[in-house]
């Protein structure tokens, strides 16, 4: 539905995009995850024509778009970091002027709004100031206005950073049916637990592009492997051991009470340690993102 | 090691007790009898949504918000009573790490050491001990201008700049990315190791799982208490967005 292909472009001295290329597909979630300053919203903004690329090109349907940012903004509704609403007006006087602005037919707007606010779960605060919503609501609040004008791409800006977990799990399942409805939604966020939720990835580090594909496939084609390992005495101990082993090129971390390490190779060195319980089970998405970023950090 | 007054309710490994511990905001109860204990050196999680009560929670530990009714005891000590003798066991870090945005690094570190009551010279050392760690450019631009993983590492060395015995962090890990996530989680195992109390609240339940036990508060009242596996294996959920969900929609079915 959505491409980039080899985008580029500088701030001065700084690459903020270096290279990127991905594809969005429809009824489909891509992530965009990455640091702070990695490039995320850079890479937004250069696809809606905000931000005036260096080179690379976009794509519509595999036509490129040759400078026509209409035809991504045509179709696509955009929530950026900081979505503006206009925190005097009320709920439905939000709704009623992006509305307004988003042309939708007066005799529809009624029906379009209540839907909206409804599929959201707003319709119970429609009467209270958009300026006296939690971070939660704002945001359900933001995404009915940019569905007002029936959008087949969502790019969503860090949707889900300051909202709190019962906020983020109805937003998931907001963003469940709209992937069903077929909408193609690319969404940005430095939390890779939420990432999980997607179809694709792609991880972006300093403007570049570290790896990408299917969240299934970049899990399956994982080299190194994934061992949780519960000390029988203390943790600290333990830890101290394993990275003794200087023969052994894994990575340790302390969860909770248990190690968790991720080695490429023979497990065997694990065979001497004092432990109640030692587990294989798969990487999360963020033990590969910090796996890809410690391979190309001192680059 | 602890001072046990007769009215104590814990035991002796427990370095905060708290016994309906209640705070009220006109009719509107934010805290409701909450009964809790943390143990020395434990890493404790505190998770709940929006409004739950948890910085309140927190803000009643250390003294800055009068409690309505109900206690809290910090070493034995009940905090009411003792505020100027707590104090000197706390460190917070309250959410939006509570820096100075327009003083730089480490004119807020000097600020902070200086109202913990730290010996200048003990100052002047952890200046020279966090510029070991963060280039001395970015400690003299104003915090403001500073990235909130820096930030982030900012005002943790802020809050430990008096060697506290016991750490509340609200929201220490909110906006940061993954690095500076599992870099922040190495340092508080860190101060585990030393014997340090940490409690953590986050909004990332994934986070969770980094903590030894965990408190799931919901309007205001404890809903779970334990271990994140444990907790997991007898809530039958397979991940801890499936704990929480059943968690908070079976209290609110209650």
């Amino acid at each position: 539905m959505l491409a980039v292909k080899n985008l580029f472009k500088a701030f001065d001295s700084i690459r903020a995009v270096d290279g990127v290329s991905f594809s969005a597909q429809r009824g489909k979630i891509t992530i965009i995850a990455g640091a702070d300053g990695a490039g995320k919203s850079t890479i937004f903004k250069i696809i809606l024509g905000l931000i005036k690329k260096d080179r690379g090109e976009i794509f519509i349907d595999d036509s490129p778009i040759n400078g026509n940012f209409s035809r991504v903004t045509d179709i696509t509704g955009y929530m950026p970091e900081r979505f503006s609403l206009y925190t005097d007006l009320t709920v439905e006087e939000n709704m009623d002027f992006f509305a307004d602005i988003q042309r939708v037919e007066t005799g529809r707007k009624k029906e379009l709004k209540n839907r909206l606010l409804e599929r959201t779960g707003m319709l119970p605060f429609r009467k209270r100031r958009a300026g006296a919503l939690s971070g939660g609501m704002k945001q359900k609040l933001a995404l009915s206005a940019i569905l007002l004008s029936s959008p087949e791409v969502l790019i969503l800006d860090e949707p889900t950073t300051g909202v709190d977990p019962l906020s983020r799990i109805e937003f998931f399942k907001i963003m469940d049916d709209l992937k069903k409805e077929g909408k193609t939604i690319v969404m940005a966020t430095p939390y890779l637990d939420e990432a999980e939720k997607g179809d694709f990835i792609v991880f972006i580090r300093k403007g570049k592009n570290i790896k990408q594909g299917g969240i299934r496939e970049i899990k399956d084609n994982f080299p190194e492997k994934m061992f949780r390992i519960l000390p029988a005495g203390n943790i600290f101990e333990t830890l101290k051991e394993l990275n003794s082993k200087k023969e052994v090129r894994a990575h340790f971390y302390i969860r909770g009470r248990y190690i968790k390490c991720l080695f490429s190779g023979d497990s065997g060195f694990l065979a001497g340690i004092k432990a109640k319980e030692i587990r294989e089970e798969k990487p999360s998405l963020e033990d590969i993102y910090l796996y890809y970023e410690r391979g190309v950090r001192d680059d | 090691m602890i001072d046990r007054s007769k009215d104590f309710f814990g035991d002796m490994n427990d370095i905060i007790v708290a016994r309906r511990l209640t705070k009220r905001f006109g009719h509107f109860t934010a805290v409701d009898a909450v009964d809790f204990h943390i143990k020395q050196g434990e890493v404790l999680g505190l998770l709940g949504p929006n409004g739950a009560g948890k910085t309140t929670t927190i803000k009643m530990m250390t003294g800055l918000l009068r409690i309505t009714s109900g206690s809290v005891w910090v070493k034995g000590y009940e905090v009411t009573k003792n505020l100027n003798k707590i104090k000197k066991f706390i460190g917070y870090m309250s959410q939006k790490f509570s820096l100075y945005p327009l003083l730089n690094a480490y004119e807020n570190i000097e600020f902070c050491g200086g109202v913990s009551g730290v010996p200048r010279k003990i100052i002047k050392e952890k200046k020279e001990l966090i510029t070991k760690e963060i280039p001395r450019e970015i400690l003299t631009q104003r915090v403001k201008d500073i990235p909130p993983g820096i930030r982030q590492r900012v005002a943790l060395f802020s809050c430990l700049i008096s060697d506290p015995e016991i750490i509340l962090l609200d929201e220490p890990t909110s906006g940061v990315d993954p690095e500076v996530r599992r870099e922040f989680w190495a340092k508080i195992y860190d101060l585990k190791k030393k014997g340090k109390t940490i409690l953590v609240t986050t909004h990332n339940l994934d986070e969770a799982e980094y903590a030894d036990r965990i408190l799931i508060i919901h309007k205001g009242r404890i809903i779970l208490d334990g271990e994140p596996s444990e907790l997991m294996r007898a809530e039958k959920a397979e991940s801890m967005e499936r704990l929480f969900r059943k968690a908070v929609t079976g209290h609110e079915a209650n």
